[in-house]
Formats: C-alpha cells, sequence, structure tokens
C-alpha cells in the first residue's frame, strides 16, 4: 500500500511539474496575456483604442537611404 | 518593408504551447506584468516589450548560457565599431563630445539586434511585430530580419535589384545569409572587435572555394597571379550602391529624422585601408559611406573635427558576385582602365585629404597587357 502511495505521488509530481505536461499548458493558456494575444478580434479593438491616442512615432522628415 | 498591421505585430500563434523548449514557459516570465488582470490597460503596467535587449540573461541565458556569454560583444548588440568609428572622427572638446554622445543615442543606438529582433520579432528599426505569432525561428528568415536592416546595400544588391545588374549568384543557387554568415559569427565569440572585418569567424571566399589556387583548378593561372594583389571582389562584382551625406536632426514635433543626399550605383577599385594578414591584398572595392563631416549639425557644429582621419571610400565586400564580371571579361577590361579605379579626379575637394590613402595614384593602375592567357 505504501509503495502504491508512493508511485501515485511520483506520478502527480511527473505530471504537474515535468515540462509539456497538459497541466502546464493548461495552465498557460488559462492566463489573460495569452487569451488576448491570441485573439486577433481582442488584439484590432485595444491597437485602434491604442492608435487614437498615441501621436506619430516617425518622422515624414526622413529622407533618402539609410 | 512594410511594416506590419498594429494588431499582426502582437499576435500570438496559439501553436507556441506545443513548442516543447519554450512552450512551458508563461509570457509573464519574461515579459513581466499581471497575467490575471483582464484589463489590458492595468495587466501590461511593468511589461518588458524586448526582454532579451540589453540584457538576455534572465530570458535566454538560463538555457543558452554559452551564447548569452557572448552577447554583449556581438556587434549586432555593441555597435562598438560605429561608436569607435565617430569616436575617431569626434572632437576632443569634452562638450561637444557630450552633444554628440547625445545625437549618437538618439540616432544611432537603436539600431541594434537582440535574440528577440532576430529570432522572434522582426528588428525594431523597421517598426518590430512578430515573425510568426512569437514562435521562435531557429534561423532568422533573411527578408524579414537580415535585410530588413541590411536593405540599402545588401538587400538590393544580393536580390539584384539595382536596374540593369544580376542577383548575387549564391542567390541565383538559393543561398540565404546564414550559408556564409552562421549564427557563431552573428553571436559573437567573446571578442571585443574593432571593426566587422576583424571577426575572426566571418567568412572567406576560400572557405567554400578552396580549389581555386590548386593546379587543376580552372583560371589558376589568373587566380594565382592576383592572389594578394586583388580582392575576390575586385574581379567578381557587379556596381553597387553608394551613399553620401548624412544628416541627422529632430523635426518640429521632436521626432528624429536623417537625410541622405544622393545614392548611386558604382563601381571603383582603390588601395586596402585595412590591409592585415587575414586581408593582404593591395587592391580592394571601396564604398562611398554616408559619413559627412556635418552629419551632427543639428546637435554640434565641428563635432566631427578629425573627420580626415578615416576615409569615406570604404573597403567593400559588395554581395552580388558573379562568376563573369564586365571587369573580368579580358584583361584589358581592367588593367589600363581607369574608370575602374578611385582616382583623385572621383573624390569631392572636402573629401580628398581622407581619402587620401585610398586613392589610386594613375602610374599605380596596372598596365595594359600586350599577352593575354587564353
Amino acid at each position: 500500500m505504501k509503495y502504491l502511495r508512493l508511485i501515485g505521488l511520483a506520478i502527480a509530481f511527473c505530471l504537474i511539474f515535468i515540462p509539456g505536461s497538459p497541466f502546464i499548458s493548461q495552465a498557460y493558456e488559462d492566463t489573460q496575456c495569452f487569451k488576448c494575444h491570441t485573439s486577433a478580434k481582442k488584439l484590432i479593438e485595444i491597437t485602434r483604442e491604442i492608435a487614437k491616442t498615441r501621436p506619430a512615432v516617425k518622422s515624414s522628415e526622413t529622407e533618402g537611404e539609410g | 518593408m512594410e511594416p506590419l498591421a498594429p494588431h499582426e505585430k502582437i499576435l500570438v500563434d496559439s501553436d507556441i504551447v506545443d513548442d516543447e523548449n519554450h512552450g512551458a514557459i508563461a509570457c509573464h516570465e519574461c515579459h513581466g506584468g499581471n497575467p490575471d488582470d483582464a484589463n489590458w490597460k492595468t495587466a501590461h503596467k511593468g511589461v518588458v516589450k524586448d526582454p532579451t535587449y540589453p540584457d538576455a540573461t534572465t530570458a535566454c541565458g538560463d538555457c543558452h548560457d554559452e551564447i548569452n556569454e557572448n552577447y554583449q560583444k556581438s556587434l549586432h548588440v555593441s555597435l562598438r565599431p560605429y561608436k569607435l568609428i565617430i569616436d575617431e572622427r569626434a572632437s576632443s572638446n569634452t562638450v561637444i563630445r557630450n552633444k554628440l554622445g547625445c545625437a549618437m543615442d538618439t540616432h544611432c543606438s537603436g539600431c541594434h539586434s537582440s535574440c528577440g529582433q532576430c529570432h522572434i520579432s522582426r528588428p525594431n528599426s523597421v517598426e518590430g511585430g512578430f515573425l510568426d505569432g512569437h514562435l521562435f525561428q531557429k534561423k532568422p528568415p533573411m527578408q524579414e530580419v537580415c535585410t530588413a536592416c541590411h536593405g540599402s546595400r545588401i538587400q538590393k544588391e544580393y536580390l539584384g535589384e539595382h536596374e540593369g545588374l544580376l542577383p548575387s549568384i549564391h542567390r541565383e543557387k538559393y543561398m540565404k545569409c546564414d550559408k556564409c554568415h552562421t549564427g557563431e559569427e552573428m553571436h559573437g565569440n567573446g571578442k571585443d572587435y574593432a571593426h566587422r572585418y576583424d571577426v575572426e569567424n566571418g567568412p572567406k571566399c576560400v572557405d567554400c572555394h578552396k580549389e581555386i589556387y590548386k593546379r587543376e583548378a580552372k583560371n589558376v593561372i589568373t587566380h594565382r597571379i592576383h592572389k594578394d594583389k586583388a580582392s575576390c571582389h575586385v574581379c567578381h562584382s557587379q556596381p553597387y550602391n553608394n551613399c553620401s551625406a548624412c544628416h541627422v536632426g529632430k523635426d518640429k514635433q521632436g521626432l528624429a529624422f536623417f537625410k541622405t543626399k544622393s545614392s548611386w550605383v558604382d563601381f571603383k577599385i582603390g588601395l586596402n585601408p585595412l590591409k592585415s594578414e587575414k586581408r593582404p591584398e593591395k587592391f580592394v572595392t571601396l564604398r562611398h559611406v554616408p559619413a559627412d563631416k556635418r552629419t551632427f549639425d543639428f546637435y554640434v557644429k565641428d563635432a566631427l573635427s578629425n573627420f580626415d582621419t578615416l576615409p569615406t571610400w570604404k573597403l567593400a565586400t559588395p554581395h552580388n558576385i558573379r562568376l563573369k564580371t564586365t571587369q573580368n571579361a579580358s584583361c584589358n577590361a581592367c588593367h589600363g582602365n581607369e574608370s575602374l579605379f578611385l582616382l583623385e579626379k572621383d573624390v569631392e575637394d572636402n573629401e580628398k585629404g581622407a581619402n587620401k590613402n585610398v586613392l589610386v595614384p594613375v602610374n599605380l593602375i596596372p598596365k595594359k597587357q600586350k599577352w593575354q592567357p587564353k
């Protein structure tokens, strides 16, 4: 019985902590960063909102080859 | 290069979770921010756009420790040659130097690369944006990364974009930049090089063309006769791009800009300004660079008071190589052909001093040959 518990614990540890485990991916995909940055629709809305307030970042006076 | 739409720049491909090496690293582990905050404005507080610049230790160094060790000395990151060259031309006056430093911070320092700006996104200098949804690219794509920065010279030459000129033969063989310029060269080897031509593991033509001096090789006589006298490019490159008079400043909105006076396609052979054991040739191809005595006038006058210490016609390795070129069609296509050589009359009066060591005196132009090998 004791051995069975140990084996069970070892399997649970591997599933949770080893990279590539489905548990890790699940947690990763649940973050707000991932949800938003994988949605083109959300990003279009947000970048349009930003563009309204953000001034130009490049000068139109640049001329010639750099 | 056409920039990506704002949302395209930051759209992550969900396939990244399947990346066995990077897929398990959560976004905030490299970029910071709050992964649990649904409000994008507050969630992005403290976010670092490129966690690999200026120091890649935290983001990449744990796994790629050997590459990261040399990162700061990679010329793509350090830009050391730029700084050294401007320093050499600059006035020794401390006040002027400080103002020049400010100008360089505004206009020159942004033109660097980083791990992220080659392997994940386009470089900042072309407005960034993911190469492929933040999927890590082991080999950076040539036209979105390499020629995004090295565009006006290398791209046009290599792809044959100059009217009437052909692409490099290497391009026609489907070779991309990394075929010659290896990852080891790009990442640096820990040495603080003063010039890109000093880089020890930089490419040499003979790395691949090993046989050219062997008795049984085609054109062996021609190659042996010209060995150490003329660089490979003197015979095998086509005309290439030259630029002049770059000036930098800020517009009415305070945005930085640059202006170059002109660019033109030309081919000039001159005396080798970087003669060394590695580059012993007497004659090399020279390219006019956009350096100008008054480049930084917007910030401070006479900043480059030692301008003449370095030439404005610099050693060049044009990327438009062909087996047969106009100048190697016969011996006398080059020998005695003054128009191919950089003569005093080709240089503007205010640059004669700077170029005195690379100009070819008429008596050094190889004489016309009476006998020509078959």
